[in-house]
């Protein structure tokens, strides 16, 4: 069996990231910033209606505009659309005005016809239909364990809430896009994405070439949440504009199309019934919930793909339990993949009843979670975070916080799977110590490369910046898509494979015992004339999966305007070993403003007239900012036996519910929608009388 | 974007001659360009009037105090006279948008700025206020709008700066025609009141020169709610002026921003406060007589507790700085 090494200099250490100064001076470049010989603006036109039949597209007037090179359609013949902006055809030009012309010139005959863009509506057995041959609600997923009934009768005290959960745009900085440049000798592709490989795949299987002559290219990367996988529909479309203009296409979506139709988060809709004992125990647990997926309700989707369904009751056990759920089609762009897929809106429903139970009960609310919580590592974790925050003095009686602006405090638990396995790497040592590290993994922005820079530092007793990271190729050992908090678990282990065959094959070759460190100069020199070069991959025993987190929440609310201000997050988070503490840190940073987001700010807004979503930008699908982020004091547990495991999703995952109960425990009323906006918060205080929606 | 031409304007009638009826006044550019890259205004030329003499100036004076059009909400912000004589001016710059767009927008732009309701700014909705025929607004999401409208279109005032210069009385020098014409804050709103297309009641080729601000004693506070810490619109604003004397206030003014199209006043609400001693009661009933008319929207009615709030905080704050 493989072992981490004893002594860890790099790993687990505050080394800044490798390519810190690249980013920090533009030298890095992004997708954005690639800028091949010839190249073209690239622009999508969407649909204009939230569902239509299109009769034709014609581009002819697009085609004859100065500057115009090439003019797509997105699929040839009558279709149908079903959302507003799906795309419809694409036009690339010398110049953006050129295209932005272009795309007015062209001309769609479109027969309009009715839409849905709200769930409850959608679900009405008269509501317009998105799928013409299926109903928009999908059968429910049902899942029935013992006698839910009867446990309940028996149970001394029952619970009974409604949840809602919005839909959440994953707004990566970096919006979706791809440079494509398809030449006679095969197509190269600057991807924004999550998966070199899965760009390849896509683009091969859409335009039908072999994936032999597809390189896809994603060095920098500026985050994509889960959504940015495959090439998407502007990728496939960018590389049909390449071949036309026989010229590379720069086709980056703008704010407003990451809005319509890149993925997004499901939202929902959960009515939840808990019961328990007297001393605090769960019995019985029922949940009814909804949500929607956009056009892709159903199947299809479901999973982590972007179903709207999620795991419930979460993570306790509870022996008794009546689930049934079930995804809703409405007129709006497919969901996809995001950040901790399910968990969130899981955690916000469950983490919220949880605290009900335990005010009705008169328990405190950490107090109920060390007895149900299943997880050893979670009660482990929640003694020590309620220690660090201060629990026991802060918490008391809902709503009994004095004055106009009221504090209160509130908890919640997460778990996330990651893990990951299947990468390869490979390692050239060339004779004057230099040495490259090649893998076909690619950096969202989480530190990839650094980590790898780490790993091999430690692995060879040599600085991180001896070790030039080569990444983001599909032209390197292939390694997974970067999701589901694998990225680290994956890449990890066969970097610290092709590490320790390299420095075998180094000390084979040159007969010295221990290469490393001092020896390496000298090693390497005796390799005469021709570098080595070696091949690794994943190993069992260096990674692991399964983590677990709390978070703590202190807010002030207003209770004359509403207004929430999270003061505090406390974060205990159990990653395995830590390789890289900076950007595990910097994941942990992120994941909370994300989840503050999600908690106080973000939301989807449809408008049922046009079925247009009316926030496409920054102004009015408000992200958490720096003057909204609180005081974080965060905790890694150092578990190096377990191995590395991801943990860039579970410290996204329970930020809304602890800040949820915090906000009822300091107004003593439950906002039971998210984003908790002062709006919410006044009619829960049953100070807006007059608003009725 | 359409074509358009581009001049830079060295003096008001130059300006007013290369814009005529169709060209547009660029100065920040931060809404105008938003504007134009949206296809929402389509301007035959800009005219940049950055360079025009005297316009970026602050001129403070004994009796009053002119404010060029052209200098920025950040100049505002920082300039230390105005935060010492009309802090309720300097609380409203501090609150625009970002220190970036601070830096860009100036005064004049900021009152001349158009609605921010979102379907007016969407670029495939025509509503009433671009010239067609319905306000989605009233049947659709609303939890942003009016409390308060002369007309159908419940698009509110959102310039920070509208509601602490109406607060103290101040006028805004319009150069029309070959007249300067001076108009009240009220009057620069009062069409936006009436008529559901209007932004304002400048016509075109209107060029703002200066605000005037009298000097009366007193002081001024301003405060807004919105729903994140910083970088956000305000839900409601309130702007507060008047004179505190052992603890009396004579010549209070009560103004309510993103309520109403127009910087929203109830003379009533002034009326109540004269010599009265000014305490949480005397501002609550002032906050009951300022929002006697609110006519909430399915979605804001949220927006009455939290001007309510805002009005007596910043009563309560004017009180505390005299
Ligand atoms: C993201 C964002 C957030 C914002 N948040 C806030 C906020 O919280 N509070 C707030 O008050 N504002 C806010 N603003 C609005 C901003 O303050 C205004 O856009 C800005 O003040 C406009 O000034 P400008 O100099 O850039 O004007 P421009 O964009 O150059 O002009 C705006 C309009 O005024 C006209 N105009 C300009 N100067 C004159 C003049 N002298 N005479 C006649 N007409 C003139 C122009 O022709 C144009 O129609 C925000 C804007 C953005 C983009
Ligand atoms: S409120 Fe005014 S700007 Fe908004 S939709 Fe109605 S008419 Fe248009």
């Amino acid at each position: 069996m493989p072992g981490w090494p004893e002594k860890r200099v790099y790993i687990g250490s505050h080394t800044r990231r490798i390519d810190a100064p690249a980013k920090v001076t533009g030298a890095a470049k992004y997708t954005s910033d690639v800028q091949p010989e010839g190249w073209l603006y690239g622009m999508i036109l969407r649909s204009k209606w939230a569902k239509a039949k299109i009769t034709k597209i014609d581009l002819d007037k697009a085609l004859k505009l100065p500057g115009i090179k090439a003019a797509v359609l997105a699929r040839e013949g009558e279709r149908t659309v079903r959302y507003y902006g799906e795309e419809l055809a694409a036009v690339a030009g010398s110049t953006k005005q050129a295209c932005l012309d272009a795309l007015r010139a062209i001309e769609v005959e479109a027969t309009e016809l009715p839409f849905v863009v709200r769930e409850d509506e959608a679900m009405g057995d008269s509501a317009p239909r998105v799928w013409e041959d299926s109903p928009n609600a999908a059968a429910p997923h049902v899942n029935e364990k013992g006698e839910v009934d009867k446990a309940f009768a028996e149970c001394a005290t029952v619970v009974e809430g409604s949840f809602s959960t919005p839909v959440q745009i994953h707004h990566p900085l970096e919006t979706h896009g791809n440079t494509v440049s398809w030449a006679d000798d095969g197509i190269t592709c600057w991807a924004s994405t999550q998966g070199i490989t899965s760009v390849a795949e896509g683009l091969a299987d859409n335009l039908n070439v072999p994936q032999s002559r597809i390189r896809v290219l994603s060095e920098f990367m500026g985050g994509g949440f889960g959504s940015k996988f495959g090439p998407g529909v502007e990728g496939g479309l960018a590389a049909r504009l390449s071949r036309q203009a026989k010229a590379p296409v720069k086709l980056m979506l703008t704010r407003f199309d990451q809005s319509l139709a890149v993925g997004n988060r499901p939202s929902s809709f959960q009515k939840i019934k808990l019961g328990a004992t007297a001393d605090g125990i769960l019995r019985a647990f029922e949940l009814e919930s909804y949500g929607t997926a956009g056009i892709g309700a159903g199947g299809s989707t479901a999973g982590g793909g972007g179903g709207a369904g999620f795991p419930a009751p979460y993570i306790y056990t509870v022996p008794n339990i009546r689930v049934k759920q079930s995804s809703v089609a409405v007129n709006a762009g497919s969901a996809r993949a995001f950040r901790a897929p399910g968990h969130p809106p899981a955690s916000f429903g469950m983490e919220s009843i949880m605290d009900d139970l335990a005010v009705k009960l008169g328990m405190d609310p950490v107090e109920i979670r060390l007895k149900n919580d299943p997880s050893e590592v979670r009660r482990k974790e929640y003694r020590l975070a309620a220690e660090r925050f201060g629990w026991k003095e802060k918490y008391k009686t809902p709503g009994s916080s004095p004055g106009p602006v009221k504090t209160g405090v509130g908890c919640a638990g997460a778990t996330w799977g990651g893990g990951g396995r299947g990468t390869q790497a490979e390692a050239q040592i060339n004779p004057d110590g230099s040495i490259e590290i090649r893998c076909g993994t690619q950096d969202l922005g989480t530190g990839t490369k650094t980590l790898i820079a780490l790993i091999g530092a430690d692995m060879l007793g040599l600085k991180p910046e001896q070790i030039l990271v080569r990444i983001g190729d599909t032209r390197y050992p292939p390694s997974g898509g970067s999701g589901g908090s694998t990225t680290a678990a994956s890449v990890s282990p066969a970097i610290h494979n092709v590490c320790t065959r390299a420095l075998e094959e180094l000390q084979k070759q040159t007969g010295i015992a221990d290469a490393r460190g001092e020896n390496w100069m000298a090693a390497c020199k005796k390799l005469g004339l021709n570098p080595l070069v070696v091949h690794g991959a994943w190993q069992e025993g260096l990674s692991s999966s399964g983590a677990g987190g709390v978070q703590f929440a202190e807010v002030e609310v207003d209770t004359d305007t509403g207004f929430v201000k999270v003061r505090k997050i406390t974060c205990v988070q159990d990653g395995g070993l830590i390789v890289s503490q900076l950007t595990a840190e910097s994941q942990v940073h992120g994941g909370i403003l994300m989840g503050i987001g999600y908690a106080l700010y973000e939301e989807r807004i449809m408008d049922r007239q046009t079925g247009f979503v009316l926030n496409p930008n920054f102004e009015t699908y408000k992200l958490a900012g720096l003057a909204d982020a609180p005081e974080i004091d965060l905790v890694l547990l150092d578990m190096p036996e377990r191995g590395v495991i991801g943990i860039g999703e579970p410290v996204t995952i329970p930020t809304a519910g602890a800040i949820a109960n915090a906000v009822a425990n300091a107004i003593g009323v439950r906002v039971g929608s998210l984003p908790i906006t002062p709006q919410k918060v006044l009619a829960a205080l049953g100070k807006d009388k007059l608003t009725t929606a | 974007m359409k074509p358009f031409q581009y001049a830079t304007a060295l003096s008001p009638a130059g300006a007013r001659e290369l814009a005529g009826e169709d060209g547009a006044y660029l100065a920040g550019g931060n809404d105008l360009l938003a504007l134009m890259k949206e296809y929402l205004v389509e301007p035959r030329i800009l005219v940049n009037i950055k360079s025009l003499p005297g316009l970026n100036r602050v001129k403070p004076g004994a009796k009053v105090w002119t404010l060029g059009a052209g200098v920025t909400v950040a100049e505002l912000e920082d300039h230390e006279g105005v935060k010492k004589v009309f802090p309720g001016l300097q609380q409203a710059a501090a609150e625009v948008g970002s220190r970036q767009i601070r830096n860009v927008a100036t005064l004049g732009g900021n009152l001349a700025q158009h609605s921010r309701c979102w379907y007016y700014r969407h670029r495939d909705i025509l509503c009433l206020k671009r010239g067609g025929d319905t306000c989605y607004a009233r049947h659709g999401e609303n939890k942003y709008h009016s409390l308060f409208t002369g007309n159908t279109c419940i698009s509110p005032v959102v310039s920070n700066l509208s509601v602490a210069l109406t607060a103290l009385e101040a006028t805004v020098l319009v150069q029309r025609g070959d007249e300067q014409k001076r108009m009240t804050l009220k009057e620069l709103y009062a069409r936006a009141w009436d008529n559901p297309t209007a932004h304002n009641s400048l016509e075109p080729g209107d060029l703002i020169l200066a605000v005037e601000i009298p000097v009366r004693g007193g002081s001024s506070a301003y405060l807004q709610a919105s729903e994140k810490s910083a970088f956000d619109w305000a839900l409601v604003s309130c702007a507060v002026a008047g004179r505190v004397k052992g603890g009396t206030i004579t010549g209070a003014r009560i103004v309510l921003g993103a309520v109403s199209p127009m910087p929203y006043e109830a003379a009533a609400a002034n009326d109540s406060l004269e010599g009265k001693s000014l305490d949480a009661e005397t501002a609550a009933r002032a906050a009951d007589l300022v929002l006697a008319r609110a006519h909430a929207q399915a979605q804001n009615g949220y927006k009455i507790p939290i001007a309510r709030a805002l009005i007596q905080r910043s009563l309560l704050q004017l009180k505390a700085q005299s």
